[in-house]
């Protein structure tokens, strides 16, 4: 299939930049290497944003082909397309090897030698020439056939309107549904939803989850992979329509959703945007994505998950993000086990909803960054050109921010074992490089890049390590 | 007009059929749209009472499907403390519209005698089904002895 329906893939891929597109890109020689660090992301999938027509267009196709090579009208090629998910070689393998298309036969004749008949829902007595019936025989009154659609049409089922005798299984196709519905408004609305009913019986097409938008995203393969809409930037997961989640996986974050809403009272109490510094006691407000705080009154250095001295940070192990669980736990009485679990909690959600709050500072940031940028050029002091790398840094730590607050869902239904304690290790390692990163972005007052370049370079290997097992699976 | 001819019709077959599982039907001539009856289980624990039920049709009959709620408390995993039953036949997504009250009765009575635990609504009757089936069937019957109305 052509991908010419309004898709621009390497526009596409600028878009996870969260926003932060800029045309410079290419003019720089280390953009070139950049360009490929994202290309190689392992989280995006390719994908093409269609609208309704071109899915439409799309799907018919499908039906054509399927319609020729069966010698079928095309709404048995719909109903058959619909129940086989839309994988066209396999019902062509199957049912070539047939003779007959099992019940999908002609409707049948009314073969009573009487001219009457008596339809068993509405108990009226009409010609034989008034029924109609789907192909496993069964007959009712026109009139019947057409309230128990207007009755399924408004209850939102469509294609999955089925025969209304006893325990038949045998659905409805769109043109018997049409052909016997009177009224035009439920003629519509019947066709928005089988085409709805279409589209999520394709395993390839999503809708996309963004409010009142009409794109529908196609993928080359139907896997938990990230896709951003062109239309209206709502970021998600392919596979189940929420927020983008690696390295958790659909039902996990889901799981991990629920619980945080269950517990949200709980969890009250730490969404908190001020803390007090640990050494002066001094009111201080989190304004800024990093979590390496200096105090405005007395300059203590601190961290803001732990409230401990950050030089302990900024050494090779950083364990802040570390839960450590009493070893000795089982032993202890039932409400010991009952804080011990909230306080396990606490720690995975603290971490999460932190990263979620950081995200949106680091937007202020950004702007402050770019503030600092057009002082700095007015003044003199480079190009915007050579300012550049200061965005693209911005643009990779809001990445690496959002794949680390996944990674505590993660985590945190996580078995203990080695297998843990390595995923941890990992990730500790990502949050100790990208505070780093925030702390710098946030300060950085000369076009000297190639420091903060290594430092990116290393984030984004220390951010693909841990993906690389939710991808492999 | 096509629920009215259906539930007189229904109405008066259950009534001449005269059946031994499903007697003493209450409907108010003015509004044929609620009936009372009694049920009564072929099997133990049930099988001494006689429960009464009460059968509600909407307007659309038989293009939606009749709730149907206990009046008579039932000890049952698939029966609720408010007298509601979970019947796939009755569901909206599994009624049909050729299906006839006498047909979901039948479905209601072998539910009553043999419990699915896998669509309970009491989760802990559910488990003491299926983990202590004596001290269940002796609930059961004591509660019906108390609850219950008599089978004549």
């Amino acid at each position: 299939m052509s991908t010419g329906d309004g898709c621009h893939s390497d526009m596409d891929y600028s878009d996870d930049d969260c926003g932060y597109a800029d045309y410079y890109n290419t003019a720089e020689d280390c953009d070139s290497e950049q360009i490929n660090v994202v290309k190689a992301d392992p989280e995006y999938t390719v994908c093409d944003y269609l609208r309704v027509e071109d899915v439409e267009r799309l799907l018919n196709e499908s039906v054509e082909t399927l319609s020729n090579s069966l010698q079928v009208t095309p709404n048995v090629a719909k109903v058959l397309l619909h129940a086989h998910q839309w994988a066209v070689p396999d019902i062509i393998g199957k049912y070539r090897a047939e003779d007959s298309l099992p019940g999908l036969a002609v409707a049948p004749e009314p073969a009573d030698n009487s001219r009457f008949l008596r339809c068993s829902v509405c108990l009226s007595t009409y010609g034989a020439e008034h029924f109609r019936g789907l192909p496993c025989g069964h007959l009712f009154c026109k009139l019947c056939w057409a309230t128990h659609f207007e009755v399924q049409i408004s209850q939102g089922i469509a294609l999955d309107i089925g025969c209304m005798a006893q325990d038949c299984k045998v659905l409805a196709p769109e043109d018997f549904v049409l052909n016997l519905l009177a009224r035009p408004n439920l003629r519509d609305k019947y066709q928005q939803f089988a085409f709805r009913d279409y589209v999520k019986s394709h395993p390839l097409l999503r809708f996309c989850p963004g409010a009142n938008c009409q794109i529908i995203v196609r993928a080359k393969e139907a896997r938990a992979k990230r896709c951003v809409c062109n239309t209206c930037q709502t970021d998600f997961c392919f596979e189940c329509g929420l927020n983008y989640h690696a390295p958790t996986d659909c039902t996990t974050v889901k799981r991990w959703l629920t619980k945080c809403a269950d517990d949200s009272e709980t969890a009250n109490y730490i969404s908190a945007h001020t803390k007090d510094c640990p050494r002066c006691h001094m009111c201080i407000e989190k304004n800024g994505g990093c979590n390496h705080m200096q105090c405005y009154s007395c300059k203590y250095d601190f961290c803001w998950m732990c409230l401990g001295d950050w030089k302990s940070h900024g050494s090779d192990y950083y364990e802040c993000s570390r839960y450590k669980a009493n070893p000795n736990i089982v032993n202890e009485s039932e409400q010991a086990q009952a804080r011990e679990a909230l306080k396990k909690y606490l720690h995975y959600y603290e971490r999460w909803e932190n990263h979620s709050k950081s995200l949106k500072l680091e937007k202020q940031t950004l702007q402050s960054v770019k503030t600092r940028i057009h002082l700095k050029v007015m003044n003199g002091s480079g190009t915007w050109i050579d300012w550049q790398y200061l965005l693209d840094a911005a643009a990779l730590l809001a990445k690496c921010r959002y794949t680390l607050q996944y990674t505590y869902p993660y985590a945190y239904y996580m078995e203990a074992g080695p297998r843990k304690e390595l995923f941890e290790y990992q990730q500790a390692q990502l949050e100790a490089e990208i505070e780093n990163l925030s702390w710098k972005i946030e300060r950085a007052e000369t076009t000297d890049r190639g420091d903060l370049m290594n430092q990116m370079d290393i984030a984004e290997k220390r951010r693909t390590t841990l993906l690389k097992d939710f991808f492999e699976l | 007009m096509t629920a009215s001819k259906r539930l007189g019709k229904e109405l008066s077959d259950i009534r001449s059929a005269n059946f031994s599982f499903f007697k003493d039907i209450h409907v108010d001539e003015s509004n044929l749209y609620i009936w009372k009856g009694l049920i009564l289980p072929n099997k133990p624990p049930y099988c001494k009472g006689a429960f009464k039920i009460e059968i509600n049709f909407p307007e659309m009959y038989p293009f939606k499907p009749p709730k149907i709620t206990f009046i008579t408390k039932i000890y049952h995993p698939n029966i609720d403390e408010k007298g509601q039953v979970c019947l796939p036949t009755i569901s909206p997504e599994g009624w049909k519209p050729s299906v006839n009250i006498i047909t979901v009765i039948e479905e209601l009575l072998k539910l009553i005698d043999e419990p699915e635990v896998e669509h309970a609504l009491r989760a802990d009757l559910a488990e003491e089904y299926l983990k202590n089936r004596k001290k269940f069937l002796q609930h059961a019957e004591e509660h019906a002895k108390k609850n219950a109305e008599k089978r004549s």
